[in-house]
């Protein structure tokens, strides 16, 4: 607290990225949290409020002074930009250098997750952390088994310190062939299992470079491969994946590392991927978010933009890689070996993504949880120095893990109904990524984290995502998809991949379609489940009556309440989601109570009376703008709309 | 069910009428599952977007393909061929379904077989090449792989032809002769075949029935027989749409002035125009517009009574000749309009090329001369510029995608920003309208081509009606069939002349726009993307009457009503295969779409469509059908049990009437 000067400044405008509209309200600065409040014009309409954890913060510009005042520019890490104009100068400079100070931490102590207490006693917290267990994981895919054995080589850290405690080795790798082994890898980190694939008895390892420079051989490492070679007999030979360019592995070899040599490991075939490293990722970003920063780009600008800041062309390359991975596993049948430099990005990415695409599993709720606890956070994606939890170097930040969430998303994309998850959980997690807020993805390995006694200090987010599953369930999924299709196929044309408007644009209201196709589905899903109780209440009165109906093909239903269906409590909840429309507010809730009945998503149908009404930008707007700005108008006048979106109500009552 | 989407791949590649017809004639109720049920309509549907999206190029025959020793790189061989095998096989059960030996060519009604030629290679731009036999009818080319197992078809409409070209088969002996058929919907496959003394060429009989006008033979919309339960021809009834719209009343009339073609020979017979004015003056105003396309009514607003008016330009010229009578005209207009001291007058075409069209006795109007005119405009490049776009789209998405340049070959296609200046002069134009509450005159050179696009364009913003499946064929038939959209000389209907400046796919256009629409609203279209695609296939196909000839009065010389079967005959058959299930009427709502360049994207479902790597997204559709019949199951169980329980119980309490539960999303399930 001892940072903030001024806690609050009235008479704030807020200004629309791609418009010229603007509100008036309060700005807020609390020790955790940026605080907008919307001054109510009249109060039948709730406030509208937005709450920026200062995590989130990724930087803050204060401009220079104009006639209207003095303007801060906020850049969030979840992709939120917000431009305050705020009356007084010396009001403007307070906040721009408390948030300075109050954006970058230099403790871990410092950080959300410690102070955040979302009301749960210890117990349930233990329960939450207990919630992912990779032991049973690695038991579900069925391992241990007859050729593969959990090591206690790494009990200690002693052996590599950003691996986990459990490790799962060929059962022919014995100690002294580990330990060489790590000696001759990167940072230690020597080949072990991180997904097994049952029906062929194929694995899927991963590790990092090998030091080889141009002529060193390493025994033990070539018995390590060996070994897992040795453990699938499906396959006379080893995959092993480099996932950078081949340019960068020769740079890399003049420095004393580089790749495995083919004559020198027996068995294996060497394949380079080609993904860019984490420099190019970074700045491809920002190139990207730059372009769709423009207000009013023309076609050509946003095309060459899109194109030449190259981010897609990225997330299509590590598709591409994970495609070849899970044929090479699945169809061939052969084990894979995967890595790049240090074996916590980019190989992180392809090994996810390609069990992702064998494994029905991990495209669950629970299972891509499991997924990201394993690949990313077990085996030590520097999470804190990726996305700079601690004021730490720049050149160590890089949307990695974004990356892996929008190759998750365009494959949800391609297969609507494979996934039980929608975008907003993607959404979700990456904005907790970022938050600080719960205690899984602080400090960059498993080690740091228990030093940190995380599990005992801080909450998980697994549980408190599976508390309001709900929010996250895609109404398209199908579990006999998955069973027809247990892997996934995607084609990586270059119009499959497309820009993720919800996830770069997930705050900027204009951005979003004004009908959504999810919304219906949910409606007419909440719809058929009122419909189905109220088809149980009647057919039990009809039984207190004392008559039977006539009972066809029962749908299967729970057995009806009528408290249930008199409580609006009871009602599946509508997703506080961006995607699916308007927000539902503490008001619109009390609203919601009284007038139960016709509330659920009827908006498209109250409409039909005679009033004609503008979808889209307002017209009367656009007169004042040139034609190229309509694009940037959100249409105030449109009633009530099965998709206007806002996600600020959602975002607050996550973060607080 | 994939086996069962899959049924429709083989057999009825391209158009659907190929087959979907004589299934009307068995009757639909012998599918096994009727099309009442959710799951039968949709493997309907399915069949038909298959259909329509898929080519039957994706063959089953690849033989070992090469790159599959590639193991190291990406394989879409590999994608391709695994994919076939279900998608081909059911072709035979449906092949069996019609009672037809495997190497018949199924044929329309009124289709006769022209010529047979076996041992032709199909060069299959993706999967290599292919052995089999080329029948030529009077309405298509089709091919049918020799393998037994599961027979590769290629099915092109003769109609969709533009040119065909001779090309150099290398490899394949002496005799060989290879033939590329460019086809006017984004493909050209090409064929290597033998030439034998004794034979007909194949080229000569192909070229005979592919120009049909160019050899003095009818087009096959003539010789088509189907028998449809519907008539389509009925669809469009001006002077009904009219009074739809409220027409006449005391400022408008329904003229009969060009009902022999005698004023405008390109217009049609029934014209709204201005009560107060004689018909000695239209005249007058004939005269000064191009073409004689003088200002009428194309749609009024039903609150404001503002305007819609298209025409062509005035005849202005370098000298700034004046018209008194056209300029009262467009002064009439304005005054019908009692919201509104004002007239815009949008002349769709650049600035630059207007002064030069009014060098050469063209022009636009003065605003010095037409008092309280406001003068705009779009600055829509013509015909030739959308012609040359469209042929760099086919450049950038057949037969093969440069992966690397995907955007930026895009953006050199100007396509999308041509689609952009559309939407955005549209959205100008209804805005105007709705908001500025002014009458509007469209323009631009003759008339007929984007001041089409514009007004009709316009009128699906304004007007909930047209965008319904059949008030969108209302709009079609009124703005740019009547109007004289000279589909004949911009499609080139069974013509040689590839070359003709005349061509352009300013229709394409249009409907592409449509499809950006209905991506922004989903919910507000009846219609859905196999409607717009069946529609741009029967474009060129011939097979309806719909599209043919320039003009009202060729259509009637010609007897196209009696003679030939309208489009929306066969559309309006089926309408469970055309309807989006997402459809809500939106009713007296105006849809402004964004035209911004984040919100549009190339229509690949339909110009990328003969990839096989072209995957369809249709599981979302069935999604919805399923919980829409569900629902429908439910609600007719709740009123069963109503009923009951109101027979049984006395105090029937309020408690019980689940009043919410029933209000339906939309009818047509």
């Amino acid at each position: 607290m001892e940072h903030i000067r001024t806690p609050k400044v009235e008479q704030v405008r807020l200004m629309d990225r791609f418009s010229n509209k603007s509100t008036n309200g309060t700005l807020y600065l609390t020790a955790t949290h940026l605080i907008f409040v919307e001054s109510s014009i009249n109060s039948s309409t709730a406030a509208q409020e937005i709450w920026i954890l200062h995590h989130h913060i990724a930087s803050v510009e204060k401009l220079s002074l104009t006639t209207t005042g003095c303007p801060l520019v906020l850049q969030c890490r979840n992709f939120r930009v917000v431009r305050f104009v705020l009356p007084k100068e010396r009001d403007c400079h307070d906040i721009y250098s408390s948030l300075l100070r109050l954006l970058r931490p230099v403790s871990y102590e410092e950080l959300y997750a410690f102070s955040y207490n979302p009301q749960q006693n210890d117990q349930q917290r233990e329960e939450g952390w207990q919630l992912i267990d990779l032991r049973a994981e690695y038991e579900r895919m069925g391992v241990p088994c007859d050729q593969w054995q959990l090591t206690d080589v790494n009990r200690d850290f002693k052996v590599c310190e950003t691996y986990p405690r459990d490790l799962y080795v060929p059962i022919t790798a014995s100690k002294p062939i580990i330990v060489g082994s790590s000696k001759f890898r990167s940072k230690g980190r020597f080949p072990v299992l991180t997904y097994f694939y049952q029906e062929r008895k194929a694995a899927v390892c991963r590790c990092s470079q090998p030091l080889s420079g141009f002529s060193a051989r390493c025994l033990e490492d070539e018995s390590m491969l060996q070994a897992i070679s040795k453990a699938n007999h499906n396959s006379r030979f080893v995959y092993v994946m480099d996932t950078r360019p081949k340019l960068n592995a020769l740079a890399n070899r003049a420095a004393g590392k580089g790749y495995e040599n083919e004559d020198n490991y027996s068995n294996i075939r060497f394949q380079f991927v080609g993904i860019e490293n984490i420099h190019v990722m970074r700045s491809s970003l920002q190139k990207l978010l730059e372009v769709i920063g423009t207000r009013s780009p023309t076609m050509s600008d946003y095309l060459v933009g899109l194109e030449s800041c190259g981010w897609l062309r990225h997330i299509k390359a590590v598709l591409d890689a994970a495609v070849f991975l899970a044929q090479a596993v699945t169809l061939e049948g052969a084990s894979v070996l995967v890595h790049c430099s240090d074996g916590w990005d980019r190989t992180a990415q392809v090994c996810a993504l390609g069990s992702l695409l064998m494994d029905p599993y991990y495209r669950t709720i629970k299972g891509f949880m499991v997924l990201i606890e394993k690949d990313w956070i077990s085996f030590g994606h520097k999470f804190a120095d990726r996305c700079d939890q601690l004021d730490g170097d720049p050149k160590e930040v890089s949307p990695i893990f974004t990356q892996f969430l929008e190759c998750v998303w365009q494959l949800s994309e391609q297969f609507p109904q494979a996934f039980e998850f929608s975008e907003w959980f993607l959404l979700q997690i990456h904005e907790h990524v970022h938050s600080c807020q719960y205690g899984n993805f602080l400090g960059n390995n498993e080690r740091q984290r228990e030093e940190l006694q995380l599990k005992e200090r801080t909450h998980s987010l697994w549980a408190s995502l599976l508390g309001e599953k709900h929010n996250y369930l895609n109404p398209f999924y199908n579990p006999a998809y998955n069973v027809e299709h247990p892997v996934l196929e995607p084609s990586t044309l270059p119009y499959h991949f497309k820009f993720w408007r919800n996830m770069y644009h997930q705050f900027d209201r204009s951005m979003h379609p004004r009908q959504s196709i999810l919304k219906t589905i949910l409606t007419l899903k909440d719809k058929s489940a009122k419909a189905e109780s109220t088809l149980q209440a009647l057919e039990n009165r009809l039984c207190q009556l004392g008559v039977t109906p006539v009972v066809t093909s029962d749908p299967a239903a729970p057995p009806p309440s009528r408290d249930q269906r008199s409580n609006p409590k009871a009602l599946p909840p509508r997703p506080n989601s961006l995607i699916l429309g308007a927000p539902v507010n503490h008001k619109e809730e009390q609203r919601r109570v009284e007038e139960q009945d016709d509330e659920v998503g009827e908006e498209a149908l109250e409409n039909t009376d005679t009033e004609r009404t503008v979808e889209g930008s307002s017209g009367t707007e656009s007169r004042k703008q040139s034609y190229d700005e309509l694009e940037g108008t959100y249409n105030e006048l449109a009633k009530e709309e099965p998709a206007v979106v806002s996600l600020e109500f959602g975002v607050a009552r996550m973060t607080c | 069910m994939d086996k069962q989407i899959g049924a429709g791949a083989g057999a009825a590649d391209g158009a659907g009428p190929n087959r979907k017809p004589r299934a009307q004639g068995t009757g639909s109720s012998s599918n096994g599952d009727g099309l009442d049920s959710p799951t039968g309509s949709h493997v309907e549907w399915c069949k038909q977007l298959i259909a329509a999206t898929l080519s039957s190029q994706m063959t089953h025959s690849a033989p070992a393909d090469p790159n599959r020793e590639n193991r190291t790189g990406r394989r879409p061989d590999w994608l391709v061929s695994k994919r076939l095998p279900y998608r081909n096989l059911p072709a035979l059960r449906y092949g069996a379904q019609l009672k037809m030996s495997q190497n018949e060519v199924p044929l329309l009604p009124g289709e006769n077989v022209h010529i047979t030629v076996k041992d032709v290679m199909y060069i299959c731009p993706f999967s290599g090449l292919v052995n089999g036999t080329l029948t030529i009818t009077d309405y298509k080319l089709y091919f049918i792989g020799v393998e037994q197992e599961s027979p590769f078809i290629l099915d092109v409409n003769l109609g969709a032809i533009s040119r065909l070209e001779t090309i150099s088969v290398p490899n394949q002996g002496e005799n060989t002769k290879g033939l590329e058929l460019v086809c006017k919907d984004m493909r050209s496959p090409r064929f290597a075949y033998k030439t034998e003394e004794n034979h007909p060429d194949v080229v000569k009989v192909l070229s005979q029935h592919t120009y049909p006008l160019t050899h003095s033979m009818p087009l096959f919309a003539f010789l088509y027989k189907e028998q449809f339960p519907v008539d389509g021809w009925k669809v469009y009834d001006a002077t009904a749409e009219y009074k739809r719209q409220g027409l006449p009343n005391e400022s408008w009339t329904i003229s009969k002035i060009n009902s022999s073609y005698e004023l405008c020979d390109t217009y049609p017979s029934v014209l709204v125009i201005p009560t107060n004015i004689s018909d000695e003056d239209i005249r007058r105003v004939a005269v000064f517009r191009a073409k004689h396309r003088i200002p009428v009514l194309s749609w009024i607003h039903p609150e404001t009574q503002a305007t819609i008016v298209r025409c062509s330009q005035p005849l202005v010229g370098p000298s700034d000749r004046r018209c008194k009578e056209d300029e009262r005209f467009l002064q009439i207009i304005m005054d019908a309009n009692a919201q509104s001291h004002k007239l815009t007058v949008f002349d769709a075409r650049q600035s630059s090329v207007a002064d030069t069209n009014k060098a050469k006795d063209g022009g636009y109007e003065s605003e010095s001369f037409y008092t309280n005119v406001d003068l705009n405009f779009l600055e829509i490049p013509n015909i030739h510029v959308m012609r040359e776009s469209l042929r760099k789209v086919k450049d950038v998405v057949y037969p093969t995608i440069d992966e690397a340049h995907w955007h930026s070959a895009i953006d050199q296609t100007h396509w999308l920003e041509y689609i952009k200046l559309l939407l955005a002069g549209a959205v100008k134009v209804a805005d105007k309208l709705e908001s500025g509450k002014t009458s509007v005159v469209v323009h631009c050179s003759d008339g007929w081509d984007r001041t089409s696009q514009l007004t009709s364009l316009a009128m699906l913003m304004l007007d909930s009606h047209y965008r319904t499946i059949q008030g969108f064929q209302v709009l079609v038939e009124k703005e740019w069939i009547s109007f004289g959209h000279k589909f004949s000389s911009r499609v080139g209907h069974g013509e040689d002349n590839h070359s003709s400046s005349e061509r352009s796919p300013l229709f394409v256009q249009f409907m592409d726009c449509v499809w950006q629409m209905t991506r922004q609203f989903p919910a507000a279209f009846e219609f859905n993307e196999l409607f717009l695609i069946t529609v741009l296939d029967h474009l060129y196909s011939c097979l309806f009457g719909t599209f043919l000839y320039n003009s009202e009065q060729e259509r009637t010389a010609q007897e196209v009503q009696t003679k030939t079967i309208s489009l929306w005959s066969y559309i309006n058959s089926q309408p469970e295969d055309f309807t989006n299930p997402f459809f809500v009427d939106y009713e007296h709502h105006v849809l402004y779409p964004l035209v911004s360049s984040r919100h549009l994207e190339l229509w690949t479902a339909y110009y990328a469509r003969w990839n096989p790597r072209m995957r369809p997204q249709v599981p979302v559709h069935q999604t919805l059908k399923e919980l829409l019949f569900v629902r429908a199951e439910l609600q007719r169980r709740l009123e069963e049990l109503q009923k009951e329980a109101a027979a049984h119980s006395l105090s029937s309490s309020s408690e019980h009437s689940p009043s919410h539960t029933g209000t339906p999303l939309h009818s047509a399930v």
